[in-house]
């Protein structure tokens, strides 16, 4: 028995050798090996000295990295505006009516599709001569055209829309799974009582997606204050530091100027920050009962 | 009568929010097929007044498209190779065996999860170049060769095996690796599809990492190399459309053949 055991747990590790050197190479060293590298000013140009603290000191008085801190903070806002969305989106595409599976596909499609094209597609809507400007002045909504993206009060709230747009579909996928996991008898019951659509969402609905809101508003944080693609394509951050977000200066200080030992610090404050905002997540949520895996 | 109303209301609401989802590309589509002049309307053209492939035709011409999809192909294959033996490998007996360490490994993989590393990115570049990968497509491939999030996919899949099929391969000899690869691995197949299909999209879309790791532009993948394309010829929108639009045909095609697959394993991702 005890050496049948043995034997067990020498072929577990043999099979898992391969992934765990990778994960260790290329999930877990990055965590680790970014400390040091915080506490130095390593740069490829310049011999590498250790300095302590300083780059920390440093980032708290870097007024474009609390800006950037800041637009990622604003970032946070798609969140909740996603969940609303894509809840009531999975609620209408549960319908059972014909044709609804086509349009579940539909809505999935900006999922599946680069960020490149939708970027570009959006930027070309967007500019001054774009069918957005076009449409919004023929119906009376603006006075003047706007360019969306390059003027500092709208970028930041264009870029969390295309966020918010692309996203839509991967968040009502979840919901609809969370939809398709409430048993139906347990609507009838509300039904024999007297809800309406109305109250069969905020008493049924809700609460039994409860865990599904969680997961997806976790992920969705996360994502909010990772976001790098769109704003790195369309505004690198401009105009000015109007959508400068944490990751985009990051990037710039580490692989666009090459200050490894700052970007490093500046990534790992945003790092607990991202920790801390996620554990404040689920301790507003502790009453869920969630299972994560 | 009532019912017919409120499919009526659900219909509308359905269509509305499909312009709302599909508009952008569908305007796209037609950008791509206006004629040159079409383009530069104003008020700015939404239907093409006749449709021409010109614009295919030129963006073919100009830019290397087989060169460039070849390198996504390429990217892709190893990326989806490299995910589905890595995490099929390390979820195996983290579902089945019974061992010591295999809560610490279940726990430090979850930790992953919870700490984000903004600081990866750099530090991947650092060990690409130490491993002299700069500029290949294995050090574009590496950093992503697996994932956690497809290592629990695939645990949830093996949990689903039932411990007979182990059991029985034991009695007639068979090792732990024929076993796994004999027996386990077929029973396995929709899961290995879907984690397939979750890598193909990341690693066709990816354009970020290869741009950072490769120094030569002809070794850009598709997405990539449109950026540069749109940084070269802003001012030429329809190529710009017809060079998207074959980006992102592939992918929307794969994407409509296999979604039952991949919508089921998007969901079953959030499964307890």
């Amino acid at each position: 028995m005890y050496k049948a055991i043995r034997s067990e747990s020498f072929a577990a590790w043999a099979f898992m050798a391969p992934g765990l050197l990778f994960l260790a190479v290329f999930t877990f060293w990055p965590i680790i090996y970014g400390i040091p590298l915080s506490l130095t000013d390593y740069s490829v140009i310049t011999e590498t000295h250790f300095v302590g603290l300083d780059n920390f000191t440093r980032a708290f008085q870097d007024h474009n990295f609390l800006i950037s801190l800041w637009n990622s903070l604003v970032y946070v806002l798609v969140v909740p505006v996603i969940q609303i969305i894509s809840i009531l989106m999975a609620i209408l595409v549960n319908s059972r009516i014909p044709g609804v599976k086509m349009f579940r596909a539909a809505y999935y499609i900006p999922v599946v599709t680069s960020m490149v094209a939708v970027a570009l597609i959006w930027s070309w809507l967007l500019g001054n001569n774009g069918v957005v400007n076009y449409l919004l002045l023929k119906v009376g909504i603006l006075s003047e055209q706007i360019s969306w993206l390059s003027t500092s009060s709208t970028a930041l709230y264009v870029l969390m829309f295309i966020t918010m747009w692309k996203g839509l579909g991967y968040y009502m996928m979840l919901y609809l799974a969370g939809l398709q996991g409430i048993p139906a008898d347990l609507y009838e019951a509300a039904r024999v009582d007297g809800a309406g659509p109305l109250r069969l969402i905020i008493h049924v609905t809700l609460p039994l997606l409860r865990p599904h809101i969680l997961f997806c508003t976790v992920i969705s944080v996360m994502g909010a204050v990772r976001v790098f693609d769109e704003v790195y394509i369309l505004t690198k951050g401009g105009p000015g530091t109007s959508t400068l977000t944490s990751s985009v200066y990051i990037f710039q200080k580490g692989l666009e100027q090459f200050n490894f030992g700052y970007a490093s610090a500046l990534g790992l404050i945003v790092s607990v920050m991202v920790a801390a905002l996620s554990v404040l997540v689920f301790r507003l949520n502790r009453r869920g009962g969630v299972n994560t895996y | 009568m009532k019912k017919v109303l409120r499919h009526l209301i659900i219909y509308v609401l359905l269509i509305l929010l499909a312009l709302f989802m599909m508009g952008p590309f569908l305007w796209l589509l037609s950008v791509s097929l206006m004629p040159g002049r079409n383009v530069f309307a104003n008020p700015p053209a939404i239907l093409p007044t006749f449709i021409a492939f010109d614009n295919y035709v030129q963006v073919w011409e100009f830019m290397d498209f087989p060169r460039y999809i070849i390198n996504t192909v390429v990217i892709t294959l190893l990326g989806v190779v490299f995910n589905i033996f890595l995490s099929c490998l390390t979820a195996y007996p983290l579902a089945t065996f019974r061992f010591k360490g295999r809560n610490l490994v279940f726990t430090l993989l979850i930790s992953t999860m919870i700490i984000p590393s903004a600081t990866a990115m750099i530090v991947h570049y650092l060990t690409i170049q130490a491993f002299h990968l700069g500029n290949t497509f294995l050090g574009v491939v590496l950093p992503a060769a697996v994932s956690v999030f497809n290592i629990f996919l695939m645990r949830q899949t093996f949990l689903g095996i039932p411990t007979d099929i182990r059991d029985s391969g034991k009695m007639d000899g068979a090792s732990e690796f024929r076993i796994f690869v004999q027996l386990v691995m077929p029973l396995v197949k929709p899961g290995v599809a879907v984690i397939g299909l979750l890598e193909v999209m990341a690693f066709w879309n990816n354009f970020l990492w290869p741009i950072v790791v490769l120094d030569d532009p002809q070794k850009y993948p598709l997405a990539a190399a449109l950026t540069y394309l749109n940084g070269q010829f802003s001012y030429n929108f329809g190529w710009i459309a017809a060079g998207t639009m074959i980006s992102v045909l592939p992918i929307i095609i794969v994407f409509l053949f296999t979604q039952k697959y991949y919508m089921e394993g998007i969901a079953g991702a959030i499964k307890g």
